[in-house]
């Protein structure tokens, strides 16, 4: 789940730097750089103090062939490191990261449609330690791809656009093994990592933008290659997962006089045909079956705001909220029992504080406290803090050309 | 809905309560276990500290640079160094658009590696040092923006030698010799823009291929000093504040 999260994460970034990257020149070549450093220290209520970081280096090229022709290549990295997450998506001090490579053909047609088509490959490593080596993450993952997006231009002056994407990449996981078949199988002598979550993503979105204002639709579906289903016996039936998912957003950056707000909104409804067999160790005879285990409806919204003091220095202030409310899973009791009848439900709320200051044109830094309050009805927290508070303090520099 | 505007009511009474304890003795713990399992590429954040990884300033031929202090290091002392960088092609002179080709390199050996050994009976060899070589291609995008990017190739050796007689234990467990070493090829990204006359700022990423090793580096810089802050996010001492001395001519 955190892949296919930090996947189209990236994906969207893409497409959000591809379109900002359009702005017609009379250059043959444009580079386009950007990068964000942020580092932070975390104080939880569970656990003890850490540091975490994150990177994003984009580096491209837009080379204009002709009026109506333009390649651009671009390459991203990214790094995430330790760091306050919603429940069920990653621990703390997990880390990720990403060289992903993009190439894409624009052709204009006519003054207003404009289409798309690229590849894409990606390189993903994750671990959850720093003394773990970045190859033999479990998680890891080679994709490869192509899309093809159509642009509809209807407000040339208030970069008014109606974007139509679709989307395919190809995901492998070198490294993954299936504990679950390893447990129930407990003849094997050697991991099982027959590209069990080996998977074909396809995406299609709808995507319109105007005078700062943007939001969409975006589907998505994830099939697995070899992954099969859990069944109440316990063992794999024919069926192979299926995960869709379908997602609305909404944002805008504005500004009304000395305030900048950039909110933005999204609803997201994921629906797996996969299940979970809990076994509470390795001797337990009587695992409990808990079907749809994986399908949830997820709210989230920020709503940052920046008080532009002077044209040099901002004092900001951000809320953000991810609500999950699982669409079967029920909640756990602390010792790993599920309640019949109550659905599991996670809140992560976020309150930040910064100060910013523009450095020059094209950068700035910006010091930043949060408060986050994760709560949620599942009290079993072995293995993953859901109910807890945290401080956080940071450093981020921005610098985009 | 409703638990989410209770939540976010409460923040302020919960901030209050948002109660969290440092263990100190547990961190120290994980430092040292994280240093112990990769102690080369804990000294080669040291190395990074004093590594010029900027093109040198427009007009200018050459450059020699030294570090005065990396992280809690005072690297003038302990990692004494000589970095130099000469420029192969200034921007646009061969052909308008043809980035300038700075070439970069450096050295460093500690005394602190020969003064242990002299001074020390249980200690018969030891060797502590580092070098790099590498280009820089930098291209001007605007009159306050250059970008540049490039490669640089890194090592650092690290090795002590104990004497026969010598009881060393590590965690309980006996030691002849510690032998450890980082090797690695690195790509080179960054931005640059004036602050000032003779002042720039600068940010940059430095990734080595092999080792997955991550070094992020903010600088401000003028005609003698560079200050900076060097951030290595999987690294032990996260972020390391630098001074080098450099003169360009």
């Amino acid at each position: 789940m955190k892949k296919l999260t930090l996947i189209l994460a990236i994906t969207a970034g893409l497409a959000g730097r591809l379109s900002a990257a359009t702005a017609e020149s009379s250059k043959i070549f444009t580079p386009f750089f950007d990068m964000t450093l942020a580092e932070n220290g975390y104080l939880p209520s569970e656990g003890n103090i850490f540091s975490g970081g994150h990177i994003n280096t984009q580096v491209g090229l837009l080379a204009k062939i002709t009026e109506k022709d333009q390649v651009f290549g671009l390459y991203n990295f990214n790094y995430g490191g330790p760091g306050f997450a919603p429940q069920d998506t990653r621990q703390f001090t997990d880390r990720s990261l990403t060289h992903g490579f993009n190439f894409e053909y624009r052709r204009s047609l006519g003054r207003h449609w404009r289409v798309r088509p690229g590849i894409s490959f990606s390189k993903d490593y994750t671990r959850s330690g720093a003394n773990e080596t970045w190859d033999q993450g479990i998680y890891n993952t080679e994709s490869k791809g192509f899309q093809v997006a159509v642009d509809y231009n209807f407000d040339a002056e208030r970069n008014g656009f109606l974007t139509a994407q679709f989307l395919t990449r190809d995901i492998e996981f070198p490294n993954y093994t299936d504990l679950f078949q390893e447990f129930m199988n407990a003849s094997a002598t050697s991991e099982l990592s027959g590209g069990q979550q080996d998977q074909r993503l396809t995406q299609v979105s709808l995507r319109p933008n105007w005078n700062k204002f943007f939001g969409g639709i975006t589907l998505t579906t994830q099939k697995y290659k070899n992954q099969r289903v859990v069944s109440a016996s316990g063992a794999y039936a024919d069926e192979k997962q299926k995960d869709t998912s379908t997602a609305f957003d909404f944002g805008f950056h504005h500004s009304l006089w000395i305030f900048e707000l950039y909110p933005t909104l999204s609803y997201t409804v994921r629906d797996s045909n996969q299940n979970y067999m809990r076994y509470k160790s390795l001797t337990d005879t009587s695992p409990y079956f808990m079907e749809d285990n994986y399908s949830f409806k997820e709210l989230s919204f920020s709503v940052p705001v920046d008080l532009n003091i002077t044209s040099k220095w901002a004092i900001g202030g951000a809320m953000s909220v991810v609500k999950r409310d699982y669409a079967s899973r029920l909640r756990r009791d602390v010792n790993n029992n599920y309640i019949a009848g109550e659905k599991q439900e996670n809140t992560m709320t976020t309150l930040t504080g910064s100060i910013r200051k523009r450095i020059n044109d094209v950068a700035m830094v910006r010091l930043s406290y949060s408060l986050v309050v994760a709560s949620s009805n599942n009290e079993f927290e072995q293995y993953m803090p859901y109910n807890y508070t945290g401080n956080s303090f940071g450093i981020a520099y921005q610098l985009s050309y | 809905m409703k638990r989410i505007m209770l939540v976010t009511l409460c923040l302020g009474l919960l901030a209050g309560q948002a109660r969290a304890s440092v263990d100190w003795e547990s961190k120290g713990m994980q430092i040292a276990g994280e240093i112990l399992a990769n102690p080369a590429a804990f000294l080669y954040e040291f190395q990074q500290d004093l590594e010029g990884t900027t093109p040198l300033p427009p007009g200018k031929r050459f450059g020699f640079q030294t570090g005065l202090w990396g992280g809690a290091l005072p690297t003038i002392g302990v990692m004494p160094s000589i970095s130099g960088k000469f420029r192969l092609h200034g921007e646009g002179r061969i052909a308008p658009g043809l980035p300038q080709l700075d070439l970069i390199g450096g050295y460093w050996n500690s005394p602190l590696a020969g003064m242990a050994a002299d001074q020390s009976d249980d200690i018969t060899d030891t060797k502590f040092n580092g070098h790099y070589y590498g280009f820089l291609l930098s291209s001007s995008v605007s009159p306050r923006v250059r970008t540049f990017w490039g490669f640089k190739k890194s090592q650092l050796k690290a090795k002590i030698s104990f004497a026969s007689t010598a009881d060393i234990k590590l965690l309980g467990t006996p030691v002849n010799s510690i032998d450890t070493g980082f090797e690695d090829s690195f790509f080179v990204v960054g931005l640059e823009s004036p602050k000032g006359l003779n002042k720039l700022w600068s940010i940059q990423l430095n990734y080595g291929m092999d080792t997955q090793t991550i070094a992020s580096k903010v600088s401000w810089y003028g005609k003698y000093f560079e200050l900076g802050l060097n951030i290595y996010p999987e690294g032990v001492f996260v972020v390391h504040p630098v001074w080098n001395f450099h003169l360009n001519f």
